[in-house]
């Protein structure tokens, strides 16, 4: 037991030796006392400036704050690709008249609110001038106080509830929001698809799906419509009876903005059962997984998201080629090179940081924040600017459709409120 | 269970170097809190801290159940998840209703204990005080879940009452969901904006002391301190003979079911205790974090720390909170000492973390302490009787001394 004790223990200092060495590389104010910590230190930092570029260019880090494992671990990996490659075309930045090398941290908090604290404080530990994420609101939410006691501005990428920038002078985001989607899905059920009679279906205890089913319902409401809402348990695989009791209420279009998924397992009992109403859901649908389910089938599946494929012909070419050149990343996107919306987003919050370092003139997280509320990028996913609240100032949603036969995503109509 | 005797005056020593050890402690966390400066080590350091401090309460609960009264309870979670709402939803200020529930008109109770005691108190004293009372009230009512559920589920034994158990919790995860009750619960949404730890500081006169980590700290120390008296009252006496013989415990004139449902009330209020700590840590509460993954969680930590041992259970949750969230988060990001290893990628932090916790599982299955308890009196009278050997040993052999 000693014996067992005293190699715990070893071990156990070498782990916090690796830790403390890996995640301080823009760490200055390390104790230098721990002569062993800080050899280790300049160690890495060596290393990860030959890595990046040859040159002794100072470092600026930015934060990803990404779901990589757990319910959105697909979807936080795909945006992450969409900053790594962002941070592989433009690696570097200027600065007050000095180019920095751009360093991502990446932090898994693994789509879960109680890892959602350490995750952040590890990004913080790591010295970031600003962090991008996350995906699925109720993290970014979870991860927020962190960021804001430790005073570094969050860029919210596709987190869409309110709350996250609600009330809080340190979070920015750049998608557009639920009350906005939920209101601009509820218009094309209405005029598009014709529906009076739409059946809501949402994860019990997932707060994206019943807000955005809660947002859409008002809307849809206002509209004259009837709305029945069903929720189903965590871990739930039989989805016949809900669609039974979609198609014996009348309904017209089937609204689930639940997680990819469920969403799988909803279009395949959908097509097997011979339930002909079309499906509708919001941006978490923008998914390869969710073509790949509907492929040779004869559903009809309609999502809101935040960028058409063929909007800009020049970034879809040189990240299907990154994407294609790396088999991690051809994993991490899904196995195959189609551009998620998620990733276009990703995207263009790394070149809004990008932006927002330069308008700073300064890598300290204060001035960046400062910064942020005047600084605009006009991105492949259109012109982001931030209003009094932090939220981007978007008024269009790109309506697509699933091609059953060609698995890709066909333009349908640009959505707006009024 | 054989109990290691100490004489007096090796209790008393014993004692003294203990309360010694645990001011530093209390005075470096103080340290921690306001003057140290915050750099990449203090800055993971704190959030470790403070979570292994909470769930070294949880696990202490649990053991007390599982460990001590031999219950196989997995309802852990479930008393958690109470504990954290019934906190959150009596500690978030009036003023943030509206924006916490915007689903349900600004939810049901329109007030906050912190805030109206920091009305009358002053603000820092209110929402120390106020957090203290809603502990309580998180304590109170996850103890009075455990009594009504207690009565039909305490009739069944080691599997049964397992799987009872494991079914409560889901279906108090379930019913927090509900939006049925979403003005109290807010059902599938976050509650937040209540008072936290980063809320809880002390003032005298114009200079303020933040007491973040040392909070948990000391609700976690007072709750297991209370629970090692229990232990060692004829109570936990009683609850040690159930545990080793059931027959023979109430052959011996001992009330089966009085006693488990006292070990198993005790261990829900010190749980629903640690779910409203947990609740302050994460300035977020969601139901759907409170999955059976979370009681597995806790239920490897007892294990890994040895059924039966409260040092272990403690020493064992800041091992595996630093392990799993500090530690070993190096393996997610591909490099170590700048070297690029290819398989260190996202997620290979758990595939390592896995066959570490088989290894122990496999290998060290009486855990870190099996069922004895580090004391320092133990220690110095170790550390006396190596002495001694090994003043013998020199004298034999000239100064060898290979030890």
């Amino acid at each position: 037991m000693k014996k067992f004790l005293a190699l715990l223990l070893a071990l156990v200092m070498i782990f916090s030796l690796a830790a403390c060495g890996s995640s301080s590389s823009t760490d200055t104010t390390a104790d230098a006392d721990e002569t062993e910590e800080t050899s280790a230190e300049t160690e890495t930092e060596a290393e990860t400036e030959t890595e990046t570029a040859d040159s002794d260019n100072p470092t600026v880090t930015i934060g990803v704050f990404e779901p990589l494992s757990g319910d959105n671990g697909a979807g936080g990996k795909q945006e992450t690709l969409g900053m790594q490659y962002a941070n592989y075309e433009t690696p570097t930045v200027e600065i007050g008249g000095v180019t920095y090398d751009v360093e991502l941290v990446v932090v898994d908090n693994e789509s879960s609110t109680d890892k959602a604290v350490s995750a952040a404080s590890q990004i913080v530990a790591a010295g970031a001038s600003v962090v991008l994420g996350s995906y699925g609101s109720s993290v970014s939410i979870a991860g927020s106080d962190t960021f804001a006691d430790a005073g570094i501005p969050v860029i919210g990428v596709t987190c869409t509830n309110p709350q996250v920038t609600e009330g809080n002078d340190h979070y920015f985001r750049i998608c557009f929001l639920d009350p906005f989607q939920g209101t601009v899905l509820a218009n094309f059920a209405n005029d598009e698809l014709g529906a009076t009679v739409a059946y809501c279906l949402g994860q019990l205890g997932n707060d994206y799906d019943q807000g955005l089913i809660n947002y859409f319902t008002e809307a849809a409401e206002a509209l004259g419509m009837t709305v029945i809402t069903e929720s189903f348990p965590e871990g739930n695989s039989d989805f016949t009876s809900y669609l039974t009791n979609a198609k014996n209420a009348g309904a017209e279009v089937i609204f689930a903005p639940c997680s990819t998924s469920y969403a799988q397992l909803i279009i395949e009992q959908a097509a097997s059962q011979g339930v002909e109403i079309p499906l509708l859901a919001g941006d978490t649908w923008d998914s390869n997984v969710i073509l790949a389910a509907a492929a040779g089938t004869t559903q009809s599946i309609y999502v809101s998201t935040f960028y058409a494929e063929g909007g800009d012909e020049a970034f879809e070419e040189g990240f299907k080629e990154w994407i294609n050149s790396d088999s991690t990343n051809l994993t991490n996107n899904g196995g195959n090179d189609t551009i998620a919306a998620v990733s276009v987003m990703g995207y263009d919050a790394y070149y809004v940081a990008l932006e927002a370092l330069k308008n700073a003139g300064s890598t300290d997280p204060a001035d960046v924040m400062a910064a942020l509320p005047t600084t605009t990028y006009t991105g492949v996913s259109g012109a982001i600017a931030f209003d009094e609240i932090g939220d981007a100032e978007r008024d269009a949603a790109y309506i697509k459709v699933a091609n059953t036969e060609t698995e890709a995503w066909d333009f349908v109509a640009v959505q707006t409120i009024g | 269970m054989n109990e290691t005797l100490y004489t007096s005056s090796e209790k008393k020593t014993g004692n003294v170097v203990a309360i010694c050890v645990i001011a530093l402690v209390y005075v470096f966390l103080f340290l921690l809190d306001n003057f140290l400066p915050s750099n990449s080590f203090t800055l993971m350091l704190i959030p470790v801290l403070k979570k292994g401090a909470i769930y070294s309460l949880i696990c202490v609960s649990m053991n007390l159940l599982n460990g001590f009264t031999g219950l196989f309870s997995l309802g852990q979670a479930g008393f958690l998840l109470i504990g954290a709402y019934s906190y959150a939803i009596f500690a978030i200020p009036a003023d943030q209703h509206s924006a916490v529930y915007q689903y349900f008109d600004g939810g049901l109770i329109q007030f906050s204990i912190p805030e109206a005691l920091g009305s009358v108190l002053g603000t820092n004293l209110g929402s120390f005080l106020g957090a203290i009372i809603c502990i309580i009230i998180a304590g109170l009512i996850a103890a009075a879940f455990a009594a009504l559920i207690g009565i039909p589920v305490l009739r069944l034994k080691s599997d049964y009452l397992a799987i009872a158990t494991l079914g409560f919790a889901e279906i108090i995860r379930a019913i927090c969901q509900w939006s049925g009750l979403g003005t109290i619960t807010n059902g599938s949404n976050l509650l937040r904006k209540y008072t936290s730890f980063s809320d809880i500081k002390i003032s005298f006169g114009d200079t303020v002391f933040k007491l973040s980590t040392i909070f948990p700290f000391l609700i976690a120390m007072v709750s297991i301190l209370l629970i090692v008296l229990l232990i060692n009252s004829s109570y936990g006496r009683a609850f040690k003979a159930i545990r080793d013989d059931e027959v023979a415990a109430e052959a011996m004139g001992i009330n089966l079911f009085k006693h488990k449902m006292l070990s198993f009330v005790i261990s829900s209020f010190f749980a629903g205790v640690g779910g409203a700590l947990l609740a302050m840590y994460q300035t977020t509460i969601q139901a759907s974090a409170f999955k059976t993954a979370m009681t597995y969680e806790i239920l490897l930590i007892v294990v890994i720390g040895g059924i039966g041992s409260v040092t272990g259970s403690c020493i064992a949750s800041f091992l595996y909170i630093a392990c799993n969230e500090w530690w070993l988060r190096f393996l997610d990001s591909g490099s170590v000492f700048g070297l690029s290893v290819p398989f260190f990628r996202d997620g290979f932090r758990k595939v390592v973390f896995s066959v570490i916790i088989m290894v122990v599982v496999l290998f060290f299955s009486r855990g870190i302490m099996g069922d004895k308890e580090l004391s320092f009196a133990g220690m110095i009278r170790r550390l006396k009787r190596k002495k001694k050997p090994a003043k013998a040993a020199e004298a034999s052999e000239g100064g060898d001394g290979n030890e």
